[in-house]
């Protein structure tokens, strides 16, 4: 049985010479999609732009060029050549050459790419990104980058910008590469870039390695061979499991959100109580985003947030007026067959929001923390005491309050009494 | 010598001995072979290499989607995420009424209650109060738009058409006409007039196609007031009915129901309960309850109405007209109608004038007025009026009306003459349907102005006097509708808000009524909040018989028996699609028959003698009267008769309605429901019923339990003798529950269930049970939590008929649990038997060892599956669904799980509020829904609950208990009050 295998094993390589010729095609394939999934994501390259090519000069420049009271003779005659909504593909290009800073403003101000990046990132920037600022100049025809930057309004826009003004056609450039970023839309984050890298390059290796192996015969010593397959299989079968045991959960899921809202500087440095917004935890099985009123309720005074300016608090007033909601990230969240109520747990059960959520108020992105995997919630249901005693529900249970008495047991946790029953979550 | 099958060659020979052992040992060995094991081969190595590859690839791509929370922007006060609210309103359509609470979720109505503030419903529902809720979302029959020839219209462009048709009717000197079923809103018919006041051409035409008209047009010949009495039911000892299904289908049966269980519980302290004698010709529900029931032809029937007129009236001294002998012993009947006096009632289903005046005679001289029958609190139904609909329709073939208006009426469906109506209805030159759903009338209808769903609406209703019931909409119209209301006040130039109309209305009519509140406001909150206003006003008319009334009576009704064929046929209503109004609804065509168990179809029902003498059998397609339909036999019905159900063969009302059964309506000729066949034979070819329960007979075993009313009062624990024997003998191997906590019970009432089947549809509003069709259901795949189980008991041609709901048992010692090869069904800490649909394989072994075959199925996946083409399958029918019990997939057993969602509420609520849960926290959707009361859930584990009293009465058993499965489901033995 074994000579045959082989034997045949040997034939169907000898017969297909085909192989060599499909391992390069694999390999070029592989190349290519790595190299397209790069592309595809601008990201390192507007982070490359952001970190080289920094303009500094400190020139100031007192723009003439304004719409409105300055001058507005002149502006009418300046203006009429940059009609809005129409550019040219060189205009595109100049305008994301001067958004990242290769191309210098005329004023000698900074690139914009230096605090705003082209788009949401993983990791909070308070500035808000291009493509943010550019659905907003979509929104509103009346926006004008001009107005913002030569007579900033608020505190932040005026400290951060100060002596920076643009003109009339920097602004045409610029809503020139708008108009690229929105058609582009957000683009995808990348997941794991190191993690992909590992994985790619591995399998590269392992590719070379069956190949060198079987055809090419270049390396004498074939423990190289079985070392990097070997490697190669742990390292995916890693991932493989990894994955698969992650498939579903979503712990350290940290998705940037519409509006860049820190509950740090709110749950802690100001201490606002978590069941302030998330009100219905108290007495509903969902603990709800807080709808737009109650953000107006303290948003309606405080206009200029410490870190992103007017430029996030003004997302909730536009919302409003727009009467659109905010649609929000879920972070959290069940399967659709389990029926978690917030109310038995936080009310009933007088459980902290962070024994679930972490600490919550230390972070500026909320990220879940626990895996919610099923077997988290029966360790806990296992090892959390009810409220036996004052809780004159658990009254009916004569017998267990009896052993009490007599000592027997100290406590009665949550799985003593059906807290692992299959139908106390899922029905 | 005999024949051989051989699996291979080598079988063939003579000395050849199966190796059975060798074979099986020679598989293993290519996998423990250890030559194999080491010499992993490159290919094999190759292969781990791209299995790990890939799993890694595919495994990482499976990404999470991303879902959006997307908060209110205002967020209502009233409303929060993942909770319910209530609302009382009023199921209201024609002559049908139930007070409701709906119950909505996120802003959308899911589930219909009964309102137990309501005394005339007593808190129950029936099935098609239960599943109107379906109907809000039935977006692939409902109208969405304002539509003039099937174009899309605006409502001020149609409304301007209509007030100039209407107006210049007047000046041509032609007639409009608004036809209506039986109003009980007194606000609308207000508007109504207002209306006719302003456009004098307009004729107002009230028409029900099942109506009640007869009894109310006997009390305005008999009594000279039109009107109809309150049956109390709960006051009587003795009930006799002829062919008026009352508990089903007759006039108010939600609250008859209720009334009827009233009498029909007993206990051992109070060991009475009232007697009912039932004639009838086919085997209604209502009939199948009776202690006593008499098959007779239909003009039997009236024969013994006039007998029995005669007996009483010789009993008590009144004068006697000749009448045709019955060949039933009336005069016993008398007599023991007499010993009832004052506590007997005498009702009878047929809408024939002069049966219903001898009714009214024999009901005054057995002193029923002011006892049993109501005749100050009167009821409002059966306004309907055959002649003017008769009189519409001649004007219309005349050229005479200018406009016709159809407002929740579609007679081209259930109109007899439906020809003869659709040809007047051409001549016409402008129609308007204020349908809400597809029908027959909307289709031929120059205009559809499209109503609102009830629950999308405002109104109110008076079904009987002093009894106000509101009607409040839970939820903004669906589709771009409008209330008929609105639509009326537009054509009055008036605000089109009925809120505000209606909230006008109360304010002039309803708030003088009341001294409890003494500020308007206030009592309009407040009486919203409740839905119910009880007031002191009566419609009331004096008891006492005109002169000659029943002479002419009598000589009529002797004309009409006299010459009548000897095969007679009826038509009647069934519990689920009533006069076909509700057909469109799946929960309704699948829910089914009582009495047969068939879904999905109407049939012929013919007598076993009669199946026998003509060589008939189940499924035979007959046509009679020039229709086909298919029959089956049905045990006590009477010999010569053939009964049909109406509400069938819509041929324009959606797809669940659409060919299903036969139209009834196009048998008939007029109003009455007594029709002789005229022609009848086998056409030869066959049909195939959707019947959930084919074997009938309980076999000998006491499945269901039954006794006497004489046995029980000299032993409570008659009928149930063999319990005893079954407790001496209890023993297991396996370890007993113990139950901390609670331990939930259920125990049904076999005396007081009637088999009404309400509970089959609230259980499937309440769990997400999805709709299989007629072919799944043929195939026994019908997926209803709970089922209704029918026996029948005795001779065949007038058997007795015994109900029992079955649901999950719940077993302490359940055989579905110990057979489960992945412990997706075990027990919990409360005695529930749960089922774990995550954890299910879909082996069925559970659904092979449970003996009362409860478990369930899922062959398909019934939601978003085009095969199951139900309000599963549309985005907006998905809406009904409860958000708290879950949708299962294809491949997983489910069954009732006693509304663990309902118990997990309540468990928490107590919790929440720092309270020992109450007996009655806990309610089931079966047991919610009940007119009668017949269901009982709670905690036996609390010594003061119902059910720790009920499981103690010697009438209590449990099913099979000779199996030790110790179910926590109990029966009370059904007693029947039956002579000797």
């Amino acid at each position: 049985m074994k000579k045959n295998q082989q034997i045949s094993g040997k034939t169907w390589l000898k017969s297909t010479k085909l192989l060599p010729l499909s391992a390069f095609l694999a390999m070029v394939t592989i190349m290519l999609f790595t190299l397209n999934s790069v592309l595809a994501t601008d990201q390192p390259e507007t982070d490359e732009v952001m970190d080289t090519t920094e303009v500094i000069t400190d020139e100031p420049a007192e723009q003439t060029e304004q719409q409105e009271e300055a001058q507005p003779e002149e502006a009418a005659e300046e203006v009429s050549p940059y009609v809005r909504g129409e550019y040219t593909t060189q205009q595109i290009r100049r305008g994301e050459r001067l958004f990242h800073g290769l191309a210098p403003f005329g004023s000698g101000l900074h690139d914009c790419a230096s605090c705003h990046y082209t788009q949401p990132q993983k990791e909070i920037n308070w500035n808000p990104a291009a493509i943010e600022m550019a659905r907003l100049w979509e929104q509103d025809p009346g926006y004008s980058i001009m107005d913002i930057m030569n007579n900033p309004v608020s505190m932040r826009l005026m400290e951060d910008h100060a002596g920076m003004t643009i003109t009339a056609e920097e602004q045409h450039l610029l809503e020139a590469y708008y108009t690229q970023l929105l058609e582009k839309g957000p683009g995808e984050l990348k997941a794991y870039p190191i993690r992909a890298a590992i994985f790619w390059g591995l399998g590269f290796l392992m590719l070379l390695a069956i190949v060198d192996l079987i055809i090419t015969r270049k390396i004498p010593f074939k423990g190289v061979h079985i070392f990097i397959l070997f490697i190669g299989i742990a390292v995916h079968g890693q991932f493989a499991m990894a994955e698969a045991q992650r498939l579903g959960r979503t712990q350290d899921y940290a998705p940037d959100q519409p509006i860049k809202f820190s509950h740090l500087i709110h749950a802690e440095e100001n201490e606002i109580d978590c069941q302030y917004c998330h009100f219905t935890a108290d007495f509903s099985a969902t603990a709800n985003f807080p709808s737009n009123n109650v953000c107006m309720n303290c948003h309606n005074v405080v206009r200029t947030g410490t870190l992103s300016g007017a430029f996030e608090i003004n997302k909730i007033h536009r919302a409003a007026d727009n009467d659109e909601p905010i649609e929000w990230i879920r972070v959290h969240k069940l399967p659709d067959h389990s029926f978690f109520s917030h109310a038995q747990h936080v009310n009933a059960g007088k459980l902290d929001c962070a024994e679930c959520h972490g600490q919550v108020e230390t972070m500026h992105i909320v990220r879940q923390v626990e895996d919610l995997s099923m077997g988290w919630c029966l360790t806990c249901h296992r090892e959390h005491e009810v409220d036996f005693f004052d809780n004159p529900y658990f009254q009916i249970y004569e017998r267990l309050h009896e052993k009490i008495k007599n000592g027997e047991i100290n406590g009665v946790t949550a799985a003593e009494l059906g807290g692992e029953d299959c139908m106390s979550c899922h029905y | 010598m005999e024949k051989k099958y051989w699996q291979s060659i080598e079988e063939t020979n003579p000395d050849y001995t199966p190796q059975k052992e060798e074979s099986n040992s020679s598989t293993i060995e290519i996998l423990t072979d250890d030559t194999n094991v080491k010499s992993t081969s490159r290919r094999d190595f190759l292969k781990w290499c791209g299995i790990s590859f890939f799993s890694a690839t595919v495994i990482s791509a499976c990404e999470n989607p991303v879902k959006k929370a997307i908060p209110y922007l205002h967020q209502p006060e009233t409303l929060t995420p993942g909770k319910a609210n209530w609302y009382a309103s009023s199921f209201v359509d024609g002559n049908r009424f139930c007070s409701v609470l709906v119950k909505s979720r996120d802003g959308r109505p899911i589930k219909i209650e009964g309102n137990d503030l309501c005394t005339f419903t007593g808190g129950g529902t029936n099935a098609i109060a239960q599943a109107s809720v379906l109907s809000l979302y039935d977006d692939g029959a409902r109208y969405k738009y304002p539509a003039k020839k099937g174009e899309k219209i605006g409502w001020e462009i149609a409304d301007e058409q209509i007030k100039k048709a209407l107006r210049e009717a007047g000046e041509k000197g032609k007639k409009c006409y608004l036809l209506t079923p039986t109003l009980l809103s007194q606000s609308t018919k207000e508007l109504i007039n207002s209306l006719k006041a302003k456009y004098p051409a307009l004729e107002f035409v009230s028409w029900d196609a099942v109506g009640y008209e007869a009894i109310r047009e006997a009390h305005l010949t008999a009594f000279g007031r039109a009107a109809i009495p309150d049956y109390r039911f709960d006051k009587a000892s003795l009930i006799v009915s002829f062919s008026a299904d009352f508990l089903a289908t007759w006039v108010a049966p939600v609250s008859f129901a209720n009334r009827y269980a009233k009498t029909r519980k007993i206990s051992e302290s109070n060991p009475a309960m009232s007697r009912h004698i039932h004639f009838e010709a086919g085997m209604s529900v209502t009939g199948s309850n009776a202690d006593e029931r008499v098959p007779v032809k239909p003009s039997t029937e009236l024969d013994i109405i006039m007998e029995l007129y005669n007996e009483m009236a010789a009993l008590t001294g009144n004068p006697v007209f000749s009448s045709p002998a019955s060949g039933y012993d009336t005069k016993a009947l008398a007599e023991e109608i007499l010993a009832h006096k004052g506590k007997s009632i005498i009702v009878c289903g047929h809408n024939n004038l002069q049966a219903q005046i001898l009714i009214n005679a024999i009901n005054l001289m057995a002193e029923s007025y002011g006892n049993t029958l109501d005749n100050r609190k009167t009821l409002n139904m059966g306004q309907g009026n055959q002649e003017a609909m008769a009189q519409m329709i001649e004007q219309m073939e005349q050229g005479n009306a200018e406009l016709v208006m159809f407002y929740k009426s579609n007679p081209l469906y259930n109109y007899p003459n439906a020809d003869r109506l659709k040809s007047a209805l051409a001549n016409v030159p402008m129609s308007v349907s204020f349908a809400t759903a597809k029908d027959e009338t909307a289709k031929e209808c120059t205009f559809i102005l499209p109503d609102n769903h009830y629950l999308e609406s405002w109104g109110e209703a008076m079904p009987v006097w002093g009894t106000h019931s509101l009607m409040q909409p839970v939820m903004q119209p669906v589709f771009n509708t409008r209330q008929f209301q609105s639509t009326l006040l537009a054509w009055l130039d008036k605000d089109t808000d009925y809120h505000a109309y209606i909230k006008e209305y109360a304010e002039k009519a309803l708030f003088p009524r009341q001294t409890r509140y003494p500020d308007f406001q206030q009592f309009w909150i407040n009486t919203l909040q409740a839905g119910i206003l009880e007031t002191d006003e009566v419609f009331a008319f004096d008891a006492r018989l005109q002169s000659g009334v029943v002479s002419d009576a009598v000589a009529q009704l002797k004309t009409q028996t006299a010459n009548t064929a000897q095969v007679q046929f009826m038509v009647h209503e069934n519990v689920a699609m009533a006069d076909g109004s509700y057909a469109n609804n799946p929960w309704l065509q699948e829910l089914p028959d009582p009495v047969t168990k068939i879904a999905w179809d109407n049939f012929a029902a013919v007598s076993p003698a009669f199946a026998e003498e003509h060589n008939l059998k189940d499924g035979d397609i007959i046509n009679f009267n020039s229709v086909e339909v298919p029959m089956i036999i049905q045990p006590g019905q009477a010999m010569d008769t053939i009964s049909l159900a109406l509400g069938y063969g819509r041929t324009f009302a959606g797809k669940s309605a659409d060919k299903v059964g036969v139209n009834a309506f196009r048998l008939l000729t007029g109003s009455a429901f007594l029709w002789d066949v005229a022609t009848w034979q086998k056409t030869g070819s066959g049909h195939q019923f959707a019947r959930t329960q084919t074997h009938h007979s309980m076999e000998g075993r006491p499945i269901v339990r039954e006794s006497t009313l004489d046995k029980y009062k000299q032993s409570p624990n008659a009928g149930n003798e063999i319990r005893e024997y079954h407790l001496k003998h209890m023993s297991t191997l396996y370890p007993e529950h113990t139950y901390e906590g609670h331990h939930w019970v259920l125990m049904v009432d076999l005396n007081a269930c009637n088999g009404c089947s309400t509970c089959v549809i609230a259980c499937q509003a309440e769990n997400n049970t999805p709709v299989v069709g007629k072919d799944e259901v043929r195939r026994r795949r019908i997926m209803h939590w709970m089922r209704i189980d029918r026996y029948y008991t005795g001779e065949k041609e007038n058997p007795g008929v015994v109900y029992m709901p079955l649901m999950c048992q719940h077993c302490d010692a359940a055989p579905c649990e110990n057979v489960c090869p992945v412990s997706a069904t075990n027990h919990s800490h409360e005695g529930i038997n749960q089922m774990a649909y995550n954890r299910c394989v879909g082996t069925k072994y559970c659904i092979n060892n449970c003996p009362y075959k409860v478990r369930r199925f899922n062959w398909f996946r019934y939601a978003m599956n085009d095969r199951f083409d139900y309000n599963m399958n549309s985005e907006l029918g998905r809406m009904v669904l409860n958000p708290d019990v879950t949708v299962r997939e294809r491949g997983v057993v489910e069954k009732c799980s006693f509304c663990i969602q309902r118990i997990q509420d309540a468990k928490l609520k107590a919790k929440n509020e720092r309270r020992k849960l109450k007996d009655g926290d806990v309610v089931p959707a079966c047991m919610g829904a009940c007119p009668s009361k017949a269901l009982v859930f709670g905690d036996i584990n609390d010594p003061d609950s119902k059910v720790a009293r009920l499981i103690k009465d010697p009438r209590n058993y449990h099913l099979l208990e000779e199996f030790h499965t110790l179910p926590t489901v109990g029966y009370l033995t059904k007693i029947r009050n039956k002579k000797g």
